[in-house]
């Protein structure tokens, strides 16, 4: 048996943690996605074919509908926004689902990470994923439908690729909050809860032909904001003054939100023992 | 008692209650008041049936748990309100860990490393380090679906090692393991105390491990901490006593039995066993009154008992 003689040793000194170990955690994740990203064929069928294959779609439908340029560049719009939404909050959603899946979620949180890192980390790559996604569908959608993503201007396109993001963020967030809180039993469930949102935010259609109710929900999606700024690049009148402004507001309130649900989620799994039961 | 500045672990009365079923209405309490205290640089076994509540305490103490009441610290901190900075200073490995199925081991490594703040030459250095140190060379570019057990449970060792922690929780680290990894693994936590000082608390259901590694044994059971201490002290204190193993002639004196000091008097084949309470002092006594009944000692074999039968004691 082993003897006690050289103990207690004196407490060890950590030195105080700054701004490179917090990137450091925030890369992690970004790593991690991009090296599973790599590593499954799977995931490009996400990147590539899902999106190719709704943009080819859509594009074939406006042409058999016979749509004007401007109802063309309406549709595609939302078929963009709703790819680009999909890509990258799914990739959110990996910085949790990952470790459910292969059953290593207490490890994870055994360490000193926070929310902002899981959530910055994996949404980055969220974006590049999401760019390219983007790129390949404005390929598409200009070589064989005619359709001029710039027609909006960059800069427009610039804020809408953004609000697609941030909406992607703060979906992807409270997917994480929702698998924490339920277990795997709400995956799918979580899904679906992204394309209803979606559908609310106006994407093939003005939010004008919703009913009142939905109306109101409408108005409270950031996304719906977003697409209502774009389209009034290609010259439909607006449905909300200042869509942008509100737009980014409601984004920053929902993010501040949505990492409130997600520490809340997992400090019930921490007292629930769900936390353990994932690991399982 | 150790003083609270010289503890690694300080549990005090801690409860948990799981909930489950329709409505949360169905109630398994895992802790009822379990109390610890396991000095800094100890390692200190956690014994105990299945479902005593080991999984558990193990993991309000490394924060994965938060407890229903009582209160838990790590290295003097308060494992609720500082849990992020005990984070930083615990680590765990269990025997049936799991990472995420396409990585391979140096990028698990890399992973978690970089989540305890570690970057650029110094986390190269520290993979590089524990993928020796666990002789993960050779399978440096198997993704972690396809290793064996023995490769996946290093795996989980080494990841355990990567913020060099001062505590260091091992559930069932030996578990459905080859004899040989086993004994690897045990060297390791031998070392790792006696190298770096770190306080080790494992669970196990292999009593010679514990045994081998152990300076201290907690014994729970029912969720509630039966006994602590070192083993030779559980095995006085559960009064299991020592066996004397004699062949007489003749070959059962009469009265054994009642000779001070002597708990039992059993045959097993052509020996008889007396268990007393304390073979130094009784063994003399014996041979003595032996001597005095002119019973002739032909062979005496003293036998201490082992965890197992303490285990047995207190499960029971």
């Amino acid at each position: 048996m082993s003897s006690l003689a050289e103990a207690p040793r004196a407490l060890r000194a950590r030195p105080p943690e700054g701004l490179r170990a917090e990137w450091t955690r925030t890369w992690a994740f970004a790593q991690r996605n991009l090296v599973m990203a790599r590593r499954n064929v799977f995931f490009v069928f996400e990147l590539l074919f899902w999106p190719g294959v709704a943009m080819l779609s859509h594009g074939l439908l406006t042409r058999f509908l016979e749509l004007t340029p401007q109802m063309t560049a309406f549709i595609l719009a939302g078929t963009v926004a709703l790819s680009t939404v999909q890509v990258c909050q799914l990739d959110v959603a990996y910085a949790v689902l990952f470790d459910i899946w292969s059953k290593s979620m207490k490890h994870q949180f055994l360490t000193p990470v926070g929310i902002r890192h899981l959530a910055v980390g994996s949404w980055l790559v969220g974006v590049g994923r999401g760019l390219v996604v983007f790129a390949l569908m404005a390929v598409i959608g200009t070589s064989f439908f005619g359709f001029d993503f710039l027609g909006a201007g960059p800069g427009s396109l610039a804020m809408f690729l953004l609000g697609c993001f941030l909406s992607s963020l703060i979906i992807g967030l409270c997917v994480c909050a929702l698998v924490i809180l339920f277990g795997t039993r709400a995956e799918t469930s979580a899904w679906a809860a992204v394309n209803f949102l979606v559908m609310l935010a106006g994407i093939y259609y003005p939010v004008s032909v919703l009913p009142g109710w939905a109306q109101a929900l409408s108005a409270m999606i950031p996304l719906t904001y977003f697409l209502d700024a774009f389209r009034v690049g290609y010259g439909f009148a607006p449905a909300f003054s200042q869509p942008l402004v509100k737009g980014f507001a409601l984004s920053a309130v929902y993010l501040v939100l949505a990492h409130w649900a997600l520490a809340a989620a997992i400090t019930r799994s921490r007292r629930t023992g769900l936390l353990l039961k994932l690991s399982e | 008692m150790p003083s609270s500045q010289l503890l690694a672990v300080e549990a005090r009365d801690l409860t948990k209650t799981f909930r489950s079923g329709w409505r949360r209405q169905r109630r398994t309490e895992a802790l009822r008041g379990a109390s610890l205290e396991v000095p800094r640089g100890a390692i200190f076994g956690l014994l105990g049936p299945n479902g005593a509540g080991k999984t558990t305490l193990l993991s309000i103490l490394a924060t994965l748990l938060i407890p229903d009441g009582g209160s838990a610290r790590i290295l003097g901190m308060d494992v609720v309100r500082q849990a992020r900075e005990v984070r930083r200073r615990l680590n765990m490995a269990s025997g049936n860990a799991s990472f995420v199925w396409s990585l391979r081991p140096p990028e698990v490594l890399d992973f978690y490393g970089r989540l305890y703040g570690l970057h650029g030459r110094a986390l190269r250095a520290r993979v590089e380090e524990l993928i020796e140190l666990c002789e993960l060379g050779p399978h440096r570019r198997t993704e972690y679906n396809e290793l064996s057990t023995g490769l996946k449970q290093r795996l989980a060792f080494a990841k355990a090692l990567l913020n060099e922690p001062e505590v260091l929780f091992l559930d069932e680290p030996t578990l459905g393991l080859d004899p040989d990894v086993s004994v690897r693994i045990r060297a390791q936590v031998a070392r790792l105390r006696r190298e770096q000082g770190t306080t080790i608390i494992l669970t196990t259901h292999y009593m010679r491990e514990a045994e081998e590694l152990c300076d201290e044994i907690a014994f729970i059971k029912g969720g509630r901490i039966l006994a602590q201490g070192p083993a030779d002290a559980l095995k006085r204190q559960i009064r299991i006593g020592e066996v004397i193993a004699l062949r007489l002639d003749p070959a059962e004196p009469v009265g054994l039995a009642e000779v001070p000091g002597v708990l039992d008097v059993r045959r097993r084949g052509e020996a008889l066993e007396a268990t007393v309470d304390a073979v130094d002092k009784r063994l003399p006594e014996l041979l003595r009154w032996l001597h005095e009944q002119g019973v002739v000692v032909r062979d005496c074999r003293v036998h201490e008992p082992d965890l197992e039968e303490v285990f047995v004691e207190l499960a029971r």
